[in-house]
């Protein structure tokens, strides 16, 4: 048995687009659940609508493809009908973050027992590159013409102020520790959160001066620090560059949670 | 075990040439019919997989694997199996 199991090899190759980083993380994600010892038959993935959300339509289990935005609040409705069911949602930064803000908020709130994994390539790539709620400050988007203005969010501490349970970010490059987040991730009971930062080189790439697949992954791999270093450095009073992205766990603990199988 | 490229998936986007520690995927030059340039394998007896995943009885390394974002990395079963003698420098 391999991760390559769970995939349906007829459906395959995908639609994403040469060297987009969705097919990677649905790979880190098979295989983090392939050490599971679930059946297909009693695991559910549920989406949203974007790009990222195309993936459940490649794995073999039963899964929703849902409307834009609401695929924590589909994912909750399965989970609380049948709590037997292992849940894992997909979804983008767009779907989750933008349109879809309060669901997840409020599955964090409520601490329900799915884990989430969001494919951040910090724009609307499905729609053309439009800015979304994780574009960061001065990039370049069809709705960002001169740079954007905003401050993006940071889901990781916006999951762990909302109440999950466990919170860690990777990115694309970092595919063994992705894997190991997942994993523990699906094993902790309670709202379980991964954000992984990935490349989408037609609509960010491309206008963000990433000219190959892998200058947009070296960037992501130079521009991630470790929090552990992190919190060494804030100790040592040093300074932390702005641009830096916060890899690794970054939140553990037992709040009381919900969906839980007795 | 043997490292293989699936023609029918590979899109070409060269992520496999940074992530392999041999480098063993060179990037292609040569386009195929669906207007892809396939990397080219440099040595691949030299992949830690294809050395050893029947010694320890599991996958080793993979990391290109789970890398490439479009499932065209694999290994094929050699038969008969046949011995190499493999060359790593460090
Ligand atoms: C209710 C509704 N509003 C807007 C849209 C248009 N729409 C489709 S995908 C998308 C954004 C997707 O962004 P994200 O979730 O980041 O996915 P990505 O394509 O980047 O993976 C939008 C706005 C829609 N389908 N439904
Ligand atoms: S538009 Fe971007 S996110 Fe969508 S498939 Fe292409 S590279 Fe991936
Ligand atoms: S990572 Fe996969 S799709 Fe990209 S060039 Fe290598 S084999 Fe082809
Ligand atoms: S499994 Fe590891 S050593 Fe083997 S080809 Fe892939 S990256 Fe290289
Ligand atoms: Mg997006």
């Amino acid at each position: 048995m391999s991760y390559e199991d769970w995939y349906r090899q007829d459906r395959l190759p995908h639609i994403f687009c040469a060297g987009c980083g969705n097919g990677t993380i649905i790979n880190c994600t098979l295989a983090a659940i392939e050490q599971m010892d679930w059946k297909k038959e009693e695991t559910v993935f549920v989406s949203g609508i974007g790009c990222s959300s195309r993936a459940p339509g490649y794995i073999l289990t039963d899964s929703l493809h849902t409307t834009h935005g609401r695929a924590i609040a589909f994912a909750t409705g399965v989970k609380m009908a049948n709590p037997d069911l292992h849940v894992v949602v997909f979804t983008g930064d767009g779907d989750m973050a933008a349109i879809g803000g309060n669901h997840f908020i409020h599955a964090c709130r409520r601490n329900i027992d799915l884990t989430v994994i969001c494919m951040n390539n910090q724009i609307y790539g499905m729609t053309g590159g439009q800015g979304s709620p994780t574009t960061p400050k001065g990039c370049l988007s069809s709705t960002t013409p001169f740079g954007c203005a905003e401050t993006p969010f940071d889901l990781c501490e916006l999951a762990t102020a909302a109440g999950a349970n466990y919170v860690s970010r990777w990115t694309s490059y970092h595919v063994k520790e992705l894997e190991k987040a997942v994993k523990v991730g699906l094993e902790t009971p309670g709202f379980s959160f991964i954000e992984a930062l990935t490349q989408c080189p037609t609509a960010f790439g491309r206008r963000n001066k990433f000219r190959q697949v892998s200058d947009h992954v070296e960037y992501l791999r130079s521009h991630s620090l470790l929090k552990a270093k992190r919190d060494r450095m804030l100790e040592n009073h040093e300074q932390i560059p702005e641009d830096m992205y916060i890899v690794g766990e970054i939140t553990r603990r037992k709040r009381p949670a919900m969906g839980v199988k007795p | 075990m043997k490292l293989a490229i699936d023609e029918t998936r590979c899109k070409g986007c060269n992520l496999c040439t940074k992530v392999c520690p041999y480098k063993i995927f060179k990037e292609g030059k040569r386009l195929n019919r669906k207007g892809v340039a396939l990397p080219e394998l440099d040595r691949p007896e030299r992949c830690a997989n294809c050395r050893l995943q029947k010694l320890y009885g599991r996958q080793l390394c993979g990391v290109c694997q789970l890398t490439c974002p479009d499932q065209a990395i694999h290994w094929i079963e050699e038969e008969p199996y046949e011995l190499h003698k493999v060359a790593i420098e460090y």
